[in-house]
């Protein structure tokens, strides 16, 4: 059963993204203006993909075309407007290089243009902060359950629960393993609140070692595993290695 | 020259008031970037052009009604400027992968204060958060964002039916907002 709120932000976010097609585009364009929630969807998005927009490149307009403009707003039949879509808000810019690209090499093709861009930033954006990995615990390879953020300079770590359910007289349980401590996973603790965010300091592990570790989350009676040991079940992963 | 967001802050209040110079000054320091948004999207200079055109013409028209705290400039003339070129792409059959048509000036454009660009935070939040949705599901989104591609063009491109992209894109979707509000 979909959830409608849930549909309006699929909507909004497809929007924003630009892969409506016309008449869907159309629609969104027509109801967002009476409807709030369609429209406070489509701004936050708008807001989450900004820094995407950096990625776009700057390119001189021919010339002539400001007075083009002047003349267009001179004449009241042409200073109307083309039925558009409304604005909202949000980012695209980004400021580049002319010899970046002749350095990395780029080739004629549009689609070669937008994915070099997007590598250029992508690289450049994960690797100033080297430290910082991302793990996904996911299941089924459908929704991932639970999202894995970690400093390695501070070694904080963050955990945080995606569509897991709250199971009464249960409990998630968080676990790390690596050869440098055995094999055997070791507990770092229970997520005291399985539907909000728990953080933990793993100050006793160096950064060498968590880069390299898995990292385990099980579902435990209340209190934790009885075993000291992962009940079956646990979903792993490793950190992505984001930094190069 | 450079422009301060409050420059160009000041220069849209003044076009909203009327004042024609603001407006050409208004366009000099920003109209490459519009340009640049308006051709990823159309890759066809003529139609990017036109929406150049329908955008400052558009920013003339609204310009009193501008909320300097909602956004930048900038960010507000590139999102009309964003969605025009995608209704025009859309009104038109799929573009090939044709190349760059020669001649571009790719311009090394004036460089803008940093405040004017997305925090460094931001970006880096997003780049890993698209990082975890893996390389295909993240060129995806960026190539969907970046040159507003429709689910059609992007079936062909990937080589998959549209109701796969649609399902990748929503699972997409759902995986950026609930990593990106971490």
């Amino acid at each position: 059963m979909t959830d409608p709120d849930d549909t309006i932000d699929t909507l909004a976010g497809e929007y924003v993204l630009g892969t409506l097609d016309a008449a869907e585009r159309a629609d969104v364009a027509a109801r967002r203006l009476h409807d709030t929630t369609l429209d406070a969807a489509i701004g936050e998005w708008e807001i989450r993909l900004a820094p995407l927009g950096l990625i776009t490149a700057a390119v001189s307009p021919p010339a002539g075309v400001f007075q083009r403009i002047e003349q267009r707003l001179s004449d009241p039949v042409q200073a109307r407007e083309p039925n558009g879509t409304q604005e909202a808000t949000m980012v695209i810019v980004w400021r580049r290089r002319a010899d970046r690209w002749r350095r990395i090499g780029i080739t004629a093709t549009a689609l070669a243009a937008s994915l070099v861009a997007w590598t250029v930033w992508r690289e450049a954006t994960l690797n100033a902060f080297p430290d910082r990995y991302v793990g996904v615990f996911a299941q089924d390879d459908v929704l991932p359950r639970f999202y894995l953020t970690i400093d390695l300079k501070t070694r904080e770590l963050t955990i945080r629960p995606v569509g897991a359910k709250q199971q009464p007289g249960k409990t998630y349980q968080l676990w790390i393993a690596s050869e440098k401590l055995g094999g055997a996973p070791q507990s770092l603790g229970l997520m005291e609140d399985s539907l909000a965010s728990t953080t933990k300091v793993l100050s006793q592990y160096d950064p060498a070692l968590l880069h390299s570790a898995t990292f385990g989350v099980s579902l435990e009676p209340e209190g934790g595993s009885p075993t000291g040991r992962p009940s079956p079940g646990a979903l792993h992963t490793k950190l992505l290695p984001i930094a190069h | 020259m450079h422009l301060t967001p409050s420059d160009l802050s000041g220069l849209v209040k003044r076009v909203g008031q009327g004042d024609r110079e603001a407006f050409a000054r208004l366009y000099d320091a920003t109209s490459a970037k519009i340009y640049g948004v308006a051709l990823a999207v159309l890759r066809r200079p003529a139609l990017a052009e036109d929406v150049l055109q329908d955008t400052y013409v558009r920013v003339w028209n609204n310009a009193r009604s501008f909320d300097p705290n909602r956004a930048s400039p900038i960010t507000w003339m590139a999102t009309i400027a964003r969605n025009r070129a995608i209704d025009e792409a859309r009104k038109r059959p799929v573009l090939s992968l044709e190349a760059m048509p020669a001649g571009f000036d790719i311009k090394d454009p004036q460089p803008l204060p940093s405040d004017l660009l997305v925090a460094a935070c931001d970006q880096q939040r997003l780049a890993a958060c698209m990082e975890a949705l893996g390389p295909d599901r993240q060129r995806l989104v960026a190539l969907a964002y970046l040159e507003g591609r429709s689910r059609e063009e992007l079936g062909k491109q990937f080589g998959h039916p549209e109701g796969t992209i649609k399902t990748w894109l929503h699972r997409a979707l759902k995986q950026l907002k609930v990593c990106l509000s971490s």
